[in-house]
């Protein structure tokens, strides 16, 4: 069974919603902490949570990008291993170079910078995909054009590059979602995003960044679309996982993919 | 005219004090790191003198509790400072909220100051260094010496 470790960092605090829609998929995942980088090599993928890693100082996510305990998530990226950032997590993996990758370990060719509001938002979204999913390892089942509900809750969400680069990001295919209405329709992104990118991918495909949250819209009691007032008087009904589990669903898929049973 | 100020902490500063554990993960030899925030006031010229009394008003900027608030002479970094700015950044015309007599454009900088044991400036060679690995994202950001 692969093994899947939850990184938490001072000022993390989306793990616990993670690691429940980790299990909720059947995958075996822990909590790891910062101060604890010597036991992250045993296991087969990573998934850094939202939070505030390091209070956002001096930039978001850029301390821990350079954090000891990043030095194992970089070295298993290099080698195949799946790597998957949420929100402050995206932000950790582009301020470590890991996405999109472009120009080496820690050497950072895009950001997710402040909002174009300059302020914190918080607004359900749908992330639609916008790469092939068969390049994507991190992807791998999940099926072309799929709408993943979820919440865009940042104050520093919005993709910001050169112009080379943002076109490098097209043509070489890491731009992995954009941001569309639920019958995934593209719809301008919230925070001012270049591309109205909501989630970056490497060359590889084995390290996928996304802004918004799908484990915070997993559940049936967490839905905005009228399936919550649907499922009122049904407990079981209301504490099914749906919407953005699906998400998670695929990524347990390309775990097993990647580690033999 | 541009008129400048720096804000900088006379509490512990937390974020200056994480600064300089990645710098020395990073071996860049500073003791010490300095941040001060810089604001950047366009100000019509018959406003500007009473521009110190404004700002110094604004609780948000700043808190005489904790901060030191300085006018600068100029609005350029000081010898061995950097400032890092948004590249794609859009002036503001209020400050928490409010609109200051005689100001048409606001722009908010950090500034760096590395220094060494004997309280000097750091080789321009690891301010670079300091700069082009940590201090400032150049895919958002530009750094201003």
């Amino acid at each position: 069974m692969p093994q899947v470790a939850v990184v938490v960092f001072p000022g993390t605090n989306s793990e616990d919603e993670t690691l429940r829609a980790l299990h909720a998929v059947g995958l075996e995942a822990e909590l790891v902490h910062w101060s604890a980088p010597e036991s992250l090599a045993r296991f087969d993928a990573y998934v850094l949570p939202g939070g505030f890693a390091y209070e956002d100082r001096i930039r978001a996510g850029a301390v821990a990008a350079y954090d000891a305990v990043m030095d194992p998530v970089i070295e298993g990226a290099e080698t195949g291993k799946l790597v998957l950032g949420i929100c402050n997590g995206a932000q950790i993996l582009a301020e470590a170079g890991l996405v999109p990758g472009t120009a080496g370990m820690r050497r950072p060719t895009a950001a997710f910078a402040p909002n174009a509001s300059g302020r914190f938002q918080s607004v359900h979204v749908y992330l639609k995909l916008a790469v092939a999913p068969e390049r994507v390892p991190i992807l791998a089942g999940i099926e072309p054009g799929a709408v993943i509900p979820g919440w865009a809750s940042h104050g520093d969400g919005r993709l910001a590059a050169p112009n080379d680069e943002l076109e490098r990001i097209v043509a070489d295919g890491h731009l992995a979602f954009i941001y569309a209405d639920r019958d995934g329709n593209p719809v301008p992104a919230p925070n001012g995003a270049a591309l109205d990118c909501a989630g970056l991918v490497n060359r590889a495909g084995n390290v996928l960044a996304i802004m918004p949250h799908p484990e915070r819209d997993a559940w049936t009691y967490q839905h905005v679309d009228g399936s919550r007032d649907a499922a009122r008087g049904d407990t079981a009904a209301m504490l099914a996982p749906s919407g953005g589990i699906r998400f998670f669903e695929h990524f347990a898929h390309a775990v097993r993919g990647q580690v033999p049973a | 005219m541009t008129r400048a100020f720096a804000v900088s902490l006379i509490i512990p500063d937390n974020a200056a004090f994480t600064a300089y554990e990645t710098l020395a993960r990073l071996g860049i030899p500073a003791a010490r790191v300095v941040r001060s925030d810089i604001w950047l006031f366009d100000v019509a010229p018959e406003a500007a003198a009473e521009l110190s009394a404004s700002v110094a008003q604004i609780e948000t900027l700043y808190n005489p509790n904790k901060h030191r608030l300085v006018e600068r002479t100029s609005d350029a970094p000081e010898p061995g400072e950097v400032w890092v700015a948004s590249r794609d950044e859009a002036p503001e015309t209020q400050i928490a909220g409010r609109r200051l007599p005689g100001v048409t454009a606001i722009r908010r900088r950090t500034a760096w100051r590395l220094l060494d044991e004997d309280g000097q400036d750091v080789s321009q060679s690891d301010r670079d260094r300091a700069v082009a690995t940590f201090l400032c994202n150049p895919a958002f950001q530009v750094a201003i010496t």
